[in-house]
């Protein structure tokens, strides 16, 4: 086809398109839309970065206000002028009170782009000698009919919005021409109608896409700053939204040759849009559910305290026995809490942690274990959807998908071992119960931050790739309808 | 004559091959709702029936321990999974159903689901709930929309308007032929769920929820009705297939999707949560140091201290013919439990207004108004969850003071104290409290209809040529 005639269907279009008051009316308010979007993803992602913010002072006043207060005891004979559970020097009160650190999933920069799970998984933790961090902690205190709801973010407006504006675009690009009267005029053209029709939906695809990037990436630049642009999460991200619109376009192409009428055209669009974005990933979740169900943490909380109640019933009869019922502990009497009293609970609780730790520890390898099955699957389905595909992928890209989360969180109790070590030996100390100095105090283990937005583990090139040929396959059949309508 | 024109629609929809599809199609849908909601309902039931049980068992079979200690490993207070949790199984898996009653800390509820589900539950859940909030709108619409547009397209509506019908028989007609075939499915769904509902593992509980789940089916039913009125309307109004689906698919995805999701982030901005951190940081300081001038916590430990030697006439904590430990226990369970209330009286307060601006603007949705009063009968809403959360508290407290008062004569505890701790037990609120909570809910769908009656009239008068 001559450049000429690209020339002439350019500018056609261009005034077909500038004149459907309609379809201005729609692009302006999906741009809207996406503005508010982005607007609203990067307030969230501002927000965690505030609470970041707040937890490192927080942190830091801890560690002087626990410092202090130990000066203060050395300096006065080691006497603690207030109630002993608050007494810095024993090493299990500091533990339950100022001692515990935070860890924290500082959050990525493409995170205004996708909230993913990052609204429902938590991204900081208060870890602590003695509860399981996944039994604890439920995330930041959010109304959960809000978080039913979902979130107005990019994704959310690039994954199910734009496909409809797509086929408002498209749905009668061959169909209006025969409802108009042109059809006629155009088979006797000199052009291959098959051509004309591929061309004017490639090029509302280029004023559609390009358009698209023209206003997110300076609104992201001026909301997050340039520096995302020097990542790869970002180019993928551009490459795989640039993919998904032109998937559309492909489809819409494909309806068009079947030569229907535009009601017919608006309606296959319609239902293939609700069930590949709406129905084919909730079928998918029954049969992922029936296949690799996910256990209950209720059953885990079970086993756990199963686990605590049979070795009080065996083994811990010993430790009844030397803590419990010991006159150096005292936890017989329960009148003052004496400095023996603290020793022994810690004692308890060091070994009834243990015992539940190992318990949990089975229970939790068989639930992490099953949503890695279930992610497994979604990988391999996802071709079924291009809205999922778009979904775990974006997620992928922006570090707020469940398999970056539990990479942290699986770092978290890491850490959580690592501070168990440093206090269970300070605990146990019997000969004075109370060994906790300023040195220990600076010496309490910290989270070594991590980032976690890499995404090769998600296998996004291939993903690419097989979406590429079915685009190709759709557009290659589409056309070879059209050469049949042409004669 | 209005028999005619609804056989005459009904033979035309029916001879339509895309809509034997659609129908085909949403069949198909109904059953997967009705099955996934079933097993849903069946398992998750079943497990928090037992586990409850199991839970109090390990309770009061944890052998002699402190009384402080025992009353530590505490036991669960779970949320039994509503008996219409089938239809609808609104926020249960957002807010979690099991609250650990132990001493000090105001339980919180736990173990949302969704923060062990894979990102594809953020595409909803598939029941007989979503399927009449999502789906059953698109397909009222997609046979509506070109209910009267045909005739036009076709060039037939002057031989309509010049045949022995009035308008008002053809108008009528055509809805009420678009209304068979909605409530023909309606009553099969309603059927089949009644169905699975006496075979549940709950069905002896049959009879206590067949009110809400006969209201729940008024309102789907006024829900459906007011759905095909203003398909039918706009079909009239736009006298194009195209323009008319168009219409009705931007309305269905503005109501579905946008407006609830815009307004969520709205309230989330005008109402905003509190950190957990700053949750945390504002009560450990207020239970430190006191509030309304009550002092610090070394302080108000003093007072406690002076008071209770003074009302046992003694000098000594060890001369005290009870245990004091368990005095101090139970005195700060009550002061911090004040603090605790407080906080939470603040946070549920936000949520509150949070969900008032998200119902208000289901004054520009009915479908998520519709979804509002559908949860609130299903018993699966917020406002069920706080009156389980309040419940359970309130047992936990109730706990802490028996194992407390044991505690100030006995330092060990056996099996036979444990079992006189009372087992918790949840039945969600009954049919007039449901109503009373749906009321705005229920308001703002009749303001719909009223709209949708509206635009009937409006479009009828406009069946001219």
């Amino acid at each position: 086809m001559k450049l000429s005639i690209v020339r002439v269907i350019w500018n056609l279009e261009l005034k077909i398109l500038s004149r459907n008051k309609v379809l201005v009316a729609l692009f302006a308010i999906m741009l809207v839309m996406l503005l508010s979007a982005l607007w609203i993803g990067n307030s969230m992602y501002r927000k965690q970065e505030q609470t970041i913010g707040k937890i490192q002072v927080h942190e830091a006043e801890m560690l002087d206000s626990l410092k202090t207060r130990i000066r203060r005891i050395e300096a006065n004979h080691m006497v603690h002028p207030g109630f002993i559970w608050d007494d810095p020097t024993f090493a299990y009160n500091t533990a339950r009170n100022e001692g515990p650190k935070f860890a924290v999933k500082q959050p990525f920069v493409l995170q205004a782009l996708n909230v993913g799970q990052s609204d429902i998984q938590p991204f900081y933790y208060k870890v602590y000698i003695n509860k399981k961090q996944y039994l604890t902690y439920e995330g930041e205190i959010d109304n959960s009919l809000l978080q039913f709801i979902g979130n107005f973010d990019f994704a959310f407006v690039v994954i199910y919005l734009f496909p409809l504006l797509i086929i408002v675009f498209t749905y009668n690009v061959l169909s209006s021409e025969k409802e108009q009267g042109t059809w006629v005029l155009l088979k006797t053209s000199n052009q291959s109608i098959a051509r004309l029709i591929q061309l004017r939906v490639s090029i509302r695809y280029v004023l559609f896409t390009g358009l698209f990037w023209l206003l997110v990436i300076p609104i992201m630049v001026a909301l997050l700053g340039s520096s995302f642009l020097a990542t790869s999460n970002w180019w993928w991200t551009f490459a795989l939204v640039s993919l998904y619109f032109g998937f559309w376009f492909v489809l819409s192409f494909l309806v068009n040759s079947f030569s229907l009428t535009s009601t017919v055209n608006a309606m296959v669009l319609i239902f293939l849009w609700l069930f590949t974005g709406i129905l084919i990933p909730n079928v998918l979740q029954i049969g992922l559910s029936q296949a690799y169900p996910i256990p209950s943490r209720i059953s885990q909380t079970n086993e756990e305290r199963k686990a605590v109640n049979k070795y009080f019933e065996k083994d811990g009869q010993l430790l009844t026995k030397e803590v419990f019922s010991s006159p150096r502990t005292l936890i017989r009497q329960a009148s003052i809490v004496t400095p023996g009293m603290v020793y022994g609970y810690g004692v308890i609780v060091y070994k009834s942690q243990e015992i539940k730790d190992a318990a949990a520890e089975v229970a939790e390898r068989k639930l992490y274990g099953q949503i890695e099955k279930q992610q497994a699957a979604i990988q391999a389905f996802q071709l079924l959807s291009p809205a999922l595909m778009m979904q775990e992928e974006l997620s992928a890209l922006s570090g707020t998908h469940w398999f970056q989360f539990n990479a942290f969180s699986r770092d978290v109790d890491q850490f959580r071992k690592r501070t168990q070590q440093f206090y269970y030996p300070k605990m146990t100390y019997e000969s004075t119960y109370r060994t906790f100095s300023v040195k220990d105090a600076e010496a309490i283990p910290t989270f070594t931050p991590q980032s976690y937005h890499d995404y090769s583990w998600s296998k996004i090139p291939q993903a690419f790739i097989s979406y590429l040929a079915i685009m190709g396959l759709l557009g290659w059949i589409g056309h070879r309808k059209l050469l049949n309508a042409q004669r | 004559m209005i028999q005619l024109v609804i056989q005459k629609e009904l033979r035309e929809i029916f001879r339509t091959a895309k809509v034997l599809w659609l129908l085909i199609g949403v069949l198909i849908l109904m059953g997967l709702a009705l099955y996934n909601g079933y097993s849903y309902y069946a398992s998750h039931s079943a497990l928090l029936r037992e586990s409850q049980k199991v839970t109090y068992q390990q309770f009061i079979s944890q052998g002699d321990k402190n009384p402080h200690l025992g009353a530590h490993f505490g036991f669960y207070a779970y949320k039994p999974t509503a008996e219409l949790a089938m239809i609808d199984n609104g926020i249960e898996d957002y807010t979690g159903n099991s609250f650990y009653l132990e001493p000090h800390k105001r339980g919180v509820v736990r173990f949302r689901e969704v923060t062990d589900a894979t990102g594809i539950r953020s595409f909803g859940f598939f029941n007989v709930g979503y399927f009449s909030q999502f789906i059953l709108p698109l397909f009222i619409f997609l046979i509506a929309h070109n209910i009267f547009s045909k005739e036009w397209e076709n060039g037939t509506i002057k031989m309509i308007l010049s045949s022995k019908a009035t308008t008002r028989q053809i108008f009528m007609g055509k809805l009420l032929a678009c209304l068979i075939l909605v409530f023909a499915l309606l009553v099969l769904l309603g059927i089949a769920s009644l169905g699975l509902l006496s075979l549940g593992p709950d069905s002896i509980h049959l009879p206590r929820i067949l009110g809400a789940y006969g209201l729940y089916w008024l309102g789907l039913t006024v829900f459906s009705l007011l759905i095909t009125v203003i398909g039918v309307s706009v079909s009239l109004l736009t006298r194009n297939s195209s323009l008319s689906l168009v219409s009705l698919s931007g309305f269905w995805l503005l109501g579905v999707f946008l407006i609830p999701r815009l307004s969520s982030e709205v309230s989330k901005r005008m109402y905003p949560s509190i950190t957990s951190l700053e949750f945390e940081n504002t009560t450990f300081h207020d239970k430190e140091y006191g509030v309304d001038g009550e002092g610090t916590k070394d302080e108000r430990r003093a007072t406690l201290e002076k008071e209770t030697l003074k009302k046992y006439g003694v000098t000594r904590l060890e001369d005290l013919p009870v245990f004091y430990i368990p005095i101090t226990i139970e005195h700060f369970e009550e002061s911090d439990g004040k603090v605790m209330d407080r906080a939470y009286e603040a946070v549920e307060m936000n949520e509150k207004k949070q969900n008032a601006v998200l119902l208000t603007s289901s004054v520009l949705s009915p479908f998520l108004a519709f979804r509002d009063f559908s949860m609130r009968m299903t018993a699966t809403d917020m406002h069920t969850h706080n009156d389980f959360a309040e419940k359970a508290e309130l047992h936990r407290r109730k706990v802490g003071v028996i194992v407390d008062d044991f505690y100030q004569k006995n330092t060990v505890a056996g099996n036979d104290f444990w079992k006189t701790v009372p087992q918790f037990a949840y039945t969600a609120p009954g049919i007039s409290w449901r109503l009373a909570s749906a009321a705005p809910a229920i308001a703002i769908l009749f303001g719909w209809t009223l709209v949708s009656v509206l635009l009937m009239f409006f479009s009828y008068r406009k069946m001219t040529v």
